[in-house]
């Protein structure tokens, strides 16, 4: 009953305060607003141009051109011939043209007759556009990709994976899953990290700091409660932010890499989200009661903090390290932390072992009791809680 | 114990601890050890105030805090309700109210939520504590407060509520540090007045501070300490004697410390 009261005191005091909650929320929706901004900038030049072009001399290259502009979904290229170059240059200028193409006399012919050795000028063609502008810009790079395909066709020699056979045998969830499993962890572990971060110090250290704590220390309650009643109720409200970050990442990822969210949900299977949130879940309360037992030990939130920014970093590191550096032997499921980063690893390759995720979980959770253990120690230590 | 209306006995309680280099500093001392309180031994009677007096440093918050359970004796034990604070400090903690500058509420609460949520810490079952807070909150006139959050109210109307609260488990001994310390005039009314009001109710009430008057208002029993030693103990009367509590404290200080400041 003491303790249901120390938690229900811990919630109460969340719940019932609307900016602690949205200082929880927010980041995960800042997230997805940042993220799904960034995406749609950056596949803005999907929405299709209507090239209007002018063009002095000819070559076969310009239906090819054609055809490879409107072979994209939205774009179309009107070609206008003209020989007064400066009227054409002048339109382009004010931006009433895309652009102004111009061939060399004789273009086709005196490509066909050049010799690279010869030491004669070669055939040209100019591009006159505008960089500044993104429809300009977007026909330019076309342009220029298009004719240097040319050149390169007429100078064919030899061709790589020529024709339709498909070459390439990662289909397309296998991708995803390997961009996702060499930074999902590490950003996981991460989002949970500050989002148990800001709620413990303030509840733990802040409370020591203020004297509220000690007046919880005077009554009858037994210690392993009164830690207890700090992480449990901690773990689930960290959780909530964690979660909202989370899904701020998932949602707004498709957007950023381009793939749709039901391709992506797809190409993983029940167990594997099954051992996804178990893992996650050990590591919410493992994390909450690192941060708890370091924020007890210290006098003030200040030097709680400071302590606490160090253990970000060396699990930061650690994260990293599992993402970056492949075939962490079996020993990792002991190391708490980088043994899920591990876990969660495999799992986004499709690689994993369900004992390996059970024993990683079933450490953290044996980790969490013997920090809160630890603890509820400190809290009776009058050095630790009561020492000038 | 109970026949004799002894309610607390301390029996040759010792603290000492160790000083760290900035505190050497600071007490201007080389020694690495300061003796807090050195033997310490007295008692305090049931319906009664006893007042430990002394200047800063004598040990007088070491000594309640010890007596309260906070911190443990390295020698000597005390007896709260013929309970051992070393033995049975889960029992002393039912059996007693602690107030101190140090121990806070969270503001962000209301009066009628730390009251249920203190009770809980107490095992106090609901229909008790309900009846409770009734009584009490009509009584030190909280009951109009009850549902403000504390950060909101006036800083005498957030002192009752911590002594409201310290007593929340009808304990038998309040023990008060240095009970008006830093509070203005009014507030410092409310404490003094809460106190007698405790008296009334029959509580035994034990508290520290180096204030003659408030000594001589408020107690029944005065003990003085300086260096953690217990110089003089008995009786308000028995202790001054023919002499006024402020004249007879610096007598026994000159003779002890064989200066006066």
């Amino acid at each position: 009953m003491k303790l249901l009261a120390l938690i229900k005191k811990e919630f109460s005091r969340f719940f019932s305060d609307p900016k602690l909650i949205i200082t929880m929320i927010i980041p995960g929706v800042l997230i997805f607003v940042i993220y799904s901004l960034m995406g749609t900038f950056m596949n803005e030049e999907d929405e299709g141009y209507d090239f209007k072009v002018y063009r002095t001399g000819d070559s076969v290259a310009v239906s090819m051109l054609k055809a490879a502009v409107e072979a994209t979904e939205g774009y179309t290229l009107t070609i206008e011939d003209i020989t007064d170059a400066e009227t054409a240059k002048t339109a382009v200028k004010d931006g009433k043209y895309t652009a102004y193409i111009v061939f060399s006399e004789g273009f086709d012919e005196a490509v066909g007759a050049y010799e690279a050795g010869s030491g004669k000028p070669a055939p040209t063609i100019e591009i006159y556009y505008r960089s500044g502008d993104s429809e300009s810009m977007s026909f330019y790079s076309i342009a220029t990709s298009v004719l240097d395909a040319y050149e390169n066709a007429l100078a064919n020699k030899f061709d790589i994976n020529r024709g339709d056979t498909v070459y390439d045998y990662s289909d397309a969830g296998k991708i995803v899953q390997n961009v996702m499993a060499g930074i999902m962890p590490f950003i996981i572990v991460i989002f949970i990290f500050s989002a148990c971060m800001s709620i413990t110090l303030e509840s733990v250290a802040g409370e020591k700091e203020r004297g509220t704590l000690a007046t919880v220390l005077v009554t009858s309650v037994p210690r392993v409660h009164v830690a207890l009643g700090k992480v449990i109720p901690l773990s689930c409200i960290a959780l909530i932010g964690a979660v909202s970050s989370f899904l701020g990442m998932v949602l707004s990822l498709p957007k950023i890499i381009g793939v749709s969210v039901g391709s992506f949900v797809g190409s993983f299977g029940f167990l594997s989200y099954f051992m996804l949130l178990l893992l996650i879940l050990s590591l919410v309360p493992l994390i909450v009661a690192i941060i708890s037992v370091v924020s007890t030990a210290s006098r003030t939130v200040k030097e709680s903090s400071g302590y606490t920014s160090v253990i970000m970093v060396i699990t930061m590191v650690l994260s990293l390290v599992a993402s970056f550096v492949s075939g962490i032997g079996g020993w990792s499921v002991v190391v708490p932390i980088l043994n899920a980063v591990v876990a969660m690893q495999n799992i986004l390759t499709g690689s994993y072992v369900v004992w390996q995720c059970l024993v990683s979980v079933l450490m953290n959770l044996v980790y969490t009791a013997v920090i809160v253990f630890v603890m509820a120690k400190m809290l009776s230590s009058e050095r630790i809680m009561f020492g000038k | 114990m109970e026949e004799t209306g002894e309610i607390v006995r301390v029996e040759g309680l010792k603290k000492t601890f160790t000083l760290s280099r900035k505190q050497q500093k600071i007490e201007k001392t080389g020694l690495s050890h300061k003796v807090a309180v050195d033997g310490l031994s007295f008692s305090a009677y049931r319906g009664q105030i006893y007042g430990l007096l002394g200047p800063n440093g004598a040990g007088k918050t070491t000594t309640l805090r010890m007596l309260s359970t906070l911190i443990k004796p390295d020698a000597g034990d005390a007896f709260v309700c013929g309970h051992s604070v070393v033995r049975e400090a889960s029992k002393v903690r039912d059996a007693i109210g602690f107030m101190t500058s140090d121990l806070k509420l969270e503001a962000f609460f209301t009066p009628s939520y730390l009251f249920d949520f203190f009770g809980a810490m107490h095992g106090i079952d609901k229909d008790a504590l309900a009846n409770r807070k009734k009584s009490l909150f009509s009584r030190f006139g909280i009951d109009r407060f009850a549902e403000v959050k504390v950060q909101d109210l006036s800083t005498g109307m957030k002192q009752k509520i911590s002594l409201v609260v310290s007593i929340v488990h009808d304990p038998d001994v309040v023990i008060f540090d240095e009970p008006t310390n830093g509070l203005d005039v009014l507030t410092a009314k409310v404490v003094t007045d809460f106190l007698l009001e405790l008296k009334e109710m029959g509580k035994s009430v034990l508290l520290s501070t180096h204030i003659f008057s408030l000594v001589e208002k408020l107690c029944d029993r005065v003990g003085i300490i300086i260096d953690g030693k217990m110089i003089a103990d008995g009786t308000l009367d028995e202790v001054r004697g023919d002499m006024t509590l402020e004249e007879r404290f610096f007598e026994t200080y000159h003779n002890v410390k064989g200066e006066i400041v």
